[in-house]
């Protein structure tokens, strides 16, 4: 045995990722899992010769198939793809944790019970030994913070990987149920090898639990006079109980996961501190949770892009500056100093000016996340954006799309649910990020002057206004409006050590997968601009000047009759500053651009192209972002449509009232 | 009367929760269940929230009408 496969399971908010990140370090990756836009974590470490990959499921409470979370979690567990679980429970909150030990014992599977944050509750240990006996399962205190426990975790995880412990603990149901779960069971027998490997027991609960899809499975494979005998017994069982009998099971199953904590914790756990009552007060009440909030955001803001912007700024001029300077020194052919510098350089720095700015807000959540907050900051929100058919945690996402959209994509990761985190990485596009604000400048300083500032501030709800309808019209396509109801974990001293590594995984990953799309449409953009060989790059002669030409058409009825503009909306792809830098290449110097952008556009056709700017495909940053964080090209080419479709539509439509 | 009403600091007995079966499990699951004791931390306006075996939870204001309780 040199290898081994350990998943991990366990309710949300219990430390599953801390632990994961205590075992595995540095080599942990993240990913989605097939299909889904439910994010998948793994790391390896070794012990004692043996490689153990660590699987981080979806934090979940139940395993009822209930949502997209819960699903993954338990077709993964019935794959059977996997050496050891390990049941990570909350040391504060035993009876909720214990609910899913028990799913995961009628299903068959024994876990090891990792009992997590022994730092913050007294007298565990006393306790785990007793419930080792009750349970028939190995269980090991734990602390992801304090690192306690890991050692002997690992070793139980190589002795159960070599000798399954087998539980004998059974849940008692009252006894009506039982007669019907040992008549299903009876029924379950005489059959085909089906679900093969899981006890009929579960399978006869399950089916008794109204779930749908063990019902289809079974009903698939027995046929429909099983889905008759199924509904009469559910019905005599009803008429019995006087309730349903899903609903009985589930009382029993939580009454006897309180009884496993009795004893222990009553009088340590009953009450959480009235300091605690106060804070949750005031961060969820609308008047003094909505200022708060907005001191908080304020700060993340602020510092994100202080530090971003300075950092940043040096790593840009280090690649648009430092290093070209050093590269015409070289005196290479000219085609080729082009190549390195306006397609690889230019190219290398569109990524890497990213980096400071991501590493820092990654951090700034990553704490955020930790202390707690970010759990009340959605409980705050979440009645009022439910209008638009969003969730409350997708506020802090929109907020950071106005600095810039790639973070507000990634920071979609504290979302819960999936169609609601899709939902809002489909419409952070449409907040006008600070790359778009140059544009407006350069075009309201050049026609507006009197105007300024109330036209930049229009264009920006204009901006708000799509992206609330466009998520009206998403949470229709993806319905399932769940109601709100999250839990509320324990407010905490984020772990400096737990935060950083946080940090560096995700910029690792940033730089890897998006990194390389944008390294790439950066290159491609290059050569179409610099083709054929010696003609003035992104000039009326090269490929992308006909490009432009050739798409003039399109734009004359929103009054661009240019193909200039045309050509600066395209390497606008990149970055959407880009595009007032290339309209002052193409209409030479940058001081006259105002005059110049005067014999071209009438100030109707300038408010289409602003307009246009604005709505127009994201940046390819913003798109190669998407991309990894939906695992597919389907979501982003969808948006790059809707937006060009609609962008196009909205600045005609504009410039035909104004005209 | 409704989860809703309560004001903060009171416990209470759930009665009944009118929903479909999905939300009843995911509540049930986490030990709020007809006959469960819940205690009111927080009332509206803005989320209530309520605190069970240790753990607090935020319930949107719809679901906060649809579950009938008794003072305790």
């Amino acid at each position: 045995m040199n290898k081994l496969k350990v998943v991990l399971v366990g309710n949300p908010n219990v430390g599953k990722t801390a632990l994961l990140n205590a075992l595995t370090g540095r080599k942990e990756k993240t990913g989605n899992w097939p299909g889904v836009t439910v994010q998948k974590r793994t790391g390896m470490f070794n012990f004692r010769g043996v490689d153990i990959e660590v699987i981080d499921l979806p934090g979940v409470y139940t395993l009822s198939c209930e949502s997209i979370e819960e699903k993954v979690a338990r077709d993964f567990l019935i794959s059977g793809d996997y050496d050891v679980v390990v049941n990570i429970v909350d040391g504060e909150s035993l009876e909720k944790s214990f609910y899913l030990t028990l799913e995961l014992l009628e299903m068959g599977i024994n876990p090891i019970v990792a009992v997590n944050k022994i730092d913050a509750v007294q007298n565990l240990k006393s306790y785990v030994k007793n419930l080792s006996k009750i349970l028939g399962l190995k269980v090991v205190p734990v602390s992801a913070i304090t690192r306690e426990g890991l050692e002997e975790l690992s070793e139980n995880i190589l002795k159960q990987a070599l000798e399954k412990e087998v539980s004998y603990f059974q849940i008692r149901y009252p006894e009506e149920i039982e007669n019907a779960i040992s008549l299903l069971e009876l029924k379950l027998q005489s059959s085909k090898p089906f679900l093969k490997e899981l006890p009929k027991r579960w399978i006869a609960v399950k089916l008794l639990e109204n779930d749908k899809e063990i019902e289809n499975l079974t009903v698939k494979s027995f046929g429909e006079e099983f889905k008759e005998l199924l509904e009469k017994i559910l019905s005599d069982l009803k008429n019995k109980l006087k309730s349903e009998p899903g609903e009985v099971i589930i009382k029993t199953r939580f009454e006897t996961a309180k009884q496993l904590t009795k004893g222990v914790f009553e009088e340590s756990l009953s009450s959480v501190s009235r300091i605690e009552d106060c804070v949750d007060k005031f961060l969820t009440h609308p008047l003094t949770g909505i200022p708060a909030f907005a001191l908080i955001m304020f700060f993340v803001f602020k510092l994100t892009f202080l530090v971003g912007d300075w950092l940043g700024g040096l790593v840009d001029d280090f690649f648009s500056r430092v290093l070209p300077d050093i590269v015409k020194h070289l005196h290479l052919p000219g085609f080729v100093e082009s190549l390195v510098n306006d397609g690889i350089l230019a190219g290398i720095g569109a990524v890497l000016t990213f980096l400071p700015l991501l590493a820092t807000l990654y951090f700034l959540m990553a704490f955020l996340e930790d202390t707690g907050y970010m759990a009340r900051a959605s409980a705050l929100w979440d009645n009022f954006v439910r209008i638009f058919g969003l969730n409350g945690a997708s506020v802090i996402p929109l907020i950071l799309g106005f600095g810039c959209n790639v973070p507000a994509v990634f920071s979609t990761r504290t979302i819960k649910s999936e169609k609601k985190r899709l939902i809002t990485m489909m419409i952070i596009p449409w907040i006008s990020c600070s790359a778009r604000l140059p544009v407006y400048v350069l075009f309201t300083s050049a026609f507006f002057k009197e105007h300024q500032t109330a036209i930049v501030i229009s264009l920006y709800f204009l901006g708000i206004f799509f992206a609330l309808l466009f998520s009206l019209v998403l949470s229709k396509v993806f319905p399932g409006d769940e109601e709100f109801f999250i839990e509320l974990p324990r407010y905490r001293l984020p772990s400096l050590r737990l935060v950083l590594n946080q940090t560096y995984i995700e910029v690792r990953e940033f730089f890897v997968k998006a990194g390389t799309v944008i390294l790439a449409v950066s290159v491609v953009i290059w050569i179409l601009a610099s083709l054929p060989p010696g003609v003035p790059y992104a000039s009326e002669s090269s490929v992308l000047g006909s490009i432009g030409k050739k798409l003039v058409a399109i734009f004359s009825p929103m009054g661009i009759e240019d193909w200039k503009p045309v050509v600066a909306l395209i390497t606008g792809a990149i970055a959407k500053e880009v595009v007032v830098g290339t309209l002052g290449t193409l209409y030479g110097n940058e001081e006259s651009l105002a005059q110049e952008l005067k014999s071209t556009f009438t100030p109707e056709s300038a408010i289409a192209f602003m307009i246009f700017t604005l709505l127009y495909i994201p940046c390819i940053a913003t798109i190669a972002s998407i991309k990894q964080e939906t695992g597919g090209w389907k979501y982003p080419l969808i948006l790059i449509g809707v937006e060009l479709v609609v962008a196009w539509l909205v600045a005609v439509g504009i410039y035909n009232l104004l005209v | 009367m409704k989860l809703a009403e309560v004001k903060a600091g009171r416990e209470v007995k759930v009665v009944e929760i009118y929903g479909g079966f999905g939300i009843r499990r995911k509540l049930a699951s986490v030990g709020i269940f007809p006959g469960a004791k819940v205690k009111v931390v927080k009332n509206p306006p803005g989320p209530v929230i309520v605190e069970t075996s240790g753990t607090r939870f935020a319930i949107g204001m719809g679901m906060a009408r649809k579950i009938e309780v008794e003072l305790e």
